[in-house]
């Protein structure tokens, strides 16, 4: 067996040496190996498969100690551990109201999450996802700013403008990497700063609204707002639960989805057997993109009812991390999401209340991944102690 | 002419971030690391070099500190590629979205936000600075653009001509066989993403410390990214990437030039010129692609022993 062996014991040159070495090495074998508990030998094995309960197991403890890391942050930074507690995790989950803003957050958030899983099934990094979402947000904004279309259709209307300007900002970059091998890491994100810098553009400029002179577009009128469906649930979560479920039927039903998981097991071997390869990804990315888009559309017309100049801060990296929580799993990205939707709110409650920035989201997201990455180690690695070497 | 020689003045110093932070990025990269961390280790290196600027007010102190912060950051980037071989994408982008966090944190807490730094400006060499023209381009710099040179020969020369140069390309190019001649391959990754890291926390102290002279959080605005490309641009070479930050510095420095010349251009386009440039160059690159590959071969891959290939 193969083996990764700490610094400290005999590797095999080493005793190849010791064999031409003018001392009997002999003798020093004969005494019984004590062997320190800081130098044991471990070996680190492949595992080819761990039961569900254990990854599971793993998985919580990974994310639970990543909460931990936050939490300490967090009463560093002065906030008091039993305002955390209390407020941002009975308040947060076991309130109607707060549960119903989380719920109406996690619109969105279930929207970029599916967008990241599709890309990432096609192993297409698209960070692009802000930018795309920008795009699908302006686009809805246009046509409400520009009044196209009779009022019964304007609402039909805006969701088709962004879920093709997401699409069309997506296809520059899956273009580029199939033609061109361009790396799309570096050209979505290049693309983000553009959206953003045209956004910016937009409601500092043509589209700032007359009314107040700030920095966002006018106000949508009432028919260009998605709807409640039920008393203080907004239409939004209704049309992320059906995205949601159209996209597990696309990944885990159809005949396109099984390609794309021959595409992301091995793309090579996928190409070899038939699968339309570079058919496959360029379709993932489009609705990676599209579905971007359509997250930005549920922002505007959903939760802002207007474009905004920062909407989309700190979703691109939501995506990622929901995607990758949930295994690039459509129907656990949908749980992941609410649960990231519920750290959104307790950022804004931490941002108004104890002035801690926004960004603290990000840095619990982040060390949330930090540890889920890393736990997957166990998971894919088995750790066996060895009996020490001499016997 | 006068905003000619404005414009030329003031491009090593938008420069220098670029040519420092992808001349880290090449270290770590030729040892195998894709550092997407880039952009983060720059804010880190911006934050820790103002709040050391304000409590020593000595610039080699907060300079030093600064690299030395962004390689301890590095640490916890290394032990996820290295040691728990991590996908070197998502540690790379959650190092940059924990190093954004946590600086934006530490700015607000320790209230290092918007504190403008004095005292600090260009060296001068007396007459030689008096000279027409070449006097304000060459001889009124600040010290790290002086710097910048040697830095880059001394890397250059590491890497292309040194035995442990040799060793880290090696150990980029084919882990695999490095590891049968002998060679420590986590160790060498290790030594080349700090190294790496503390490049690319001088550029970000370049930043505050001389170009801005001010923190504000999320300062870099995506020089890192912007680096990342220029490095692929580049083709991992180091010269190649100095001519692309001068470049890069040479478009940044023009933008203020335009706006003092009276010339009316909107403003936000004008903002999206570095990043559209990076995005042209990326294509110009893999469209003008010459016979030789110069990507280093187990780029991003985490190398395991066990896992024969």
């Amino acid at each position: 067996m193969p083996e990764l062996a700490p610094a400290m014991s005999p590797t095999p040159q080493d005793t190849i040496l010791e064999i031409n070495a003018p001392e009997p090495a002999v003798v020093e074998r004969a005494k019984p190996p004590f062997v320190p508990l800081a130098s044991r030998r471990f070996t680190v094995e492949i595992r080819q498969q761990m039961s569900w309960p254990w990854q599971a197991l793993i998985l919580g403890i990974a994310i639970l100690a990543g909460l931990a890391i936050s939490a300490a942050i967090l009463i560093a930074a002065g906030v008091s551990a039993k305002d955390l507690l209390n407020e941002f995790i009975v308040q947060t989950f076991f309130d109607k109201q707060n549960f119903l803003a989380v719920l109406f957050q996690a619109a969105p958030m279930i929207m970029i999450g599916l967008a990241a899983s599709i890309a990432f099934r096609a192993r297409f990094w698209n960070l692009g996802l802000e930018g795309q979402m920008i795009w699908g947000a302006i686009a809805a904004t246009a046509v409400s700013f520009y009044e196209v279309g009779p009022e019964a259709t304007r609402l039909p209307l805006m969701f088709i403008a962004a879920f093709a300007t997401g699409l069309l900002w997506a296809l520059g970059p899956a273009l580029l990497k199939l033609k061109l091998e361009v790396n799309e890491i570096i050209s979505t994100l290049m693309l983000n700063y553009l959206a953003s810098n045209f956004l910016l553009h937009l409601v500092y400029g043509s589209w700032k609204d007359t009314k107040d002179n700030f920095p966002h577009s006018p106000e949508f009128r009432a028919f260009e707002r998605l709807p409640e469906f039920l008393p203080g649930i907004s239409s939004a979560i209704l049309l992320a639960v059906v995205v949601a479920f159209i996209v597990w039927w696309f990944v885990d039903i159809s005949r396109a989805g099984l390609y794309l998981r021959f595409v992301n097991n091995n793309p090579r071997m996928a190409d070899a057997v038939g699968v339309p390869v570079r058919r496959m990804t360029l379709s993932a990315v489009l609705i990676s993109g599209a579905l971007a888009g359509v997250a930005g559309f549920v922002v505007a017309a959903g939760q802002e009812g207007r474009l905004t100049q920062s909407f989309y801060i700190g979703y691109g990296f939501s995506g990622i991390l929901i995607a990758f929580l949930a295994r690039n799993n459509p129907l656990a990205a949908s749980v992941v999401a609410i649960l990231i939707a519920a750290l959104f709110i307790t950022g804004r409650s931490l941002q108004v209340f104890y002035q801690i920035p926004f960004s603290m989201v990000q840095l619990i997201q982040a060390i949330i991944v930090v540890c889920v990455a890393s736990s997957d180690f166990f998971i894919r690695h088995r750790l066996r102690p060895v009996a020490a070497k001499g016997g | 002419m006068d905003i000619l020689l404005n414009w030329l003045a003031n491009t090593p110093d938008f420069a220098v971030p670029y040519a420092l932070a992808a001349l880290g990025l090449i270290i770590s990269e030729r040892s195998g690391v894709l550092s997407l961390g880039a952009e983060g280790l720059m804010l880190v290196g911006a934050l820790i070099g103002v709040g050391a600027q304000l409590a020593f007010g000595t610039t080699g102190i907060s300079l030093f500190l600064a690299m030395l912060t962004a390689a301890v950051v590095a640490l916890l980037f290394a032990m996820m590629v290295i040691v728990l071989r991590v996908n070197q994408v998502i540690a790379g982008l959650a190092l940059v979205f924990f190093c954004q966090g946590f600086t934006s944190l530490m700015g607000t807490l320790l209230n290092w936000t918007n504190q403008a730094l004095t005292g600090i400006g260009p060296l001068t060499f007396g007459s030689l600075t008096e000279l027409p023209v070449i006097g304000r381009i060459l001889f009124n710099q600040n010290i790290v653009v002086y710097l910048t040179i040697p830095i880059f020969i001394l890397v250059a020369l590491f890497l292309n001509r040194s035995t442990t140069g040799l060793r880290l390309r090696a150990v980029g190019e084919n882990p695999q066989a490095a590891d049968a001649a002998g060679l420590p391959v986590g160790w060498v990754r290790l030594g080349a993403i700090l190294a790496g890291a503390a490049l690319m926390g001088l550029a970000g102290a370049y930043l505050s410390v001389y170009s801005t002279k001010l923190w504000v959080a999320g300062m870099t605005g995506g020089r890192g990214w912007i680096a990342v490309g220029l490095v692929i641009f580049a083709r991992w070479s180091p010269w190649r990437a100095l001519l692309g930050a001068v470049l890069f510095g040479c478009i940044e420095a023009l933008i203020p030039q335009l706006a003092a010349a009276g010339v009316k251009l909107p403003q936000y386009f004008v903002l999206m010129t570095p990043y559209a440039v990076t995005l042209a160059v990326m294509v110009w690159v893999a469209m003008a692609k010459s016979g030789i590959d110069a990507e280093p071969g187990a780029l991003g891959e985490a190398y395991v022993r066990e896992e024969r290939r």
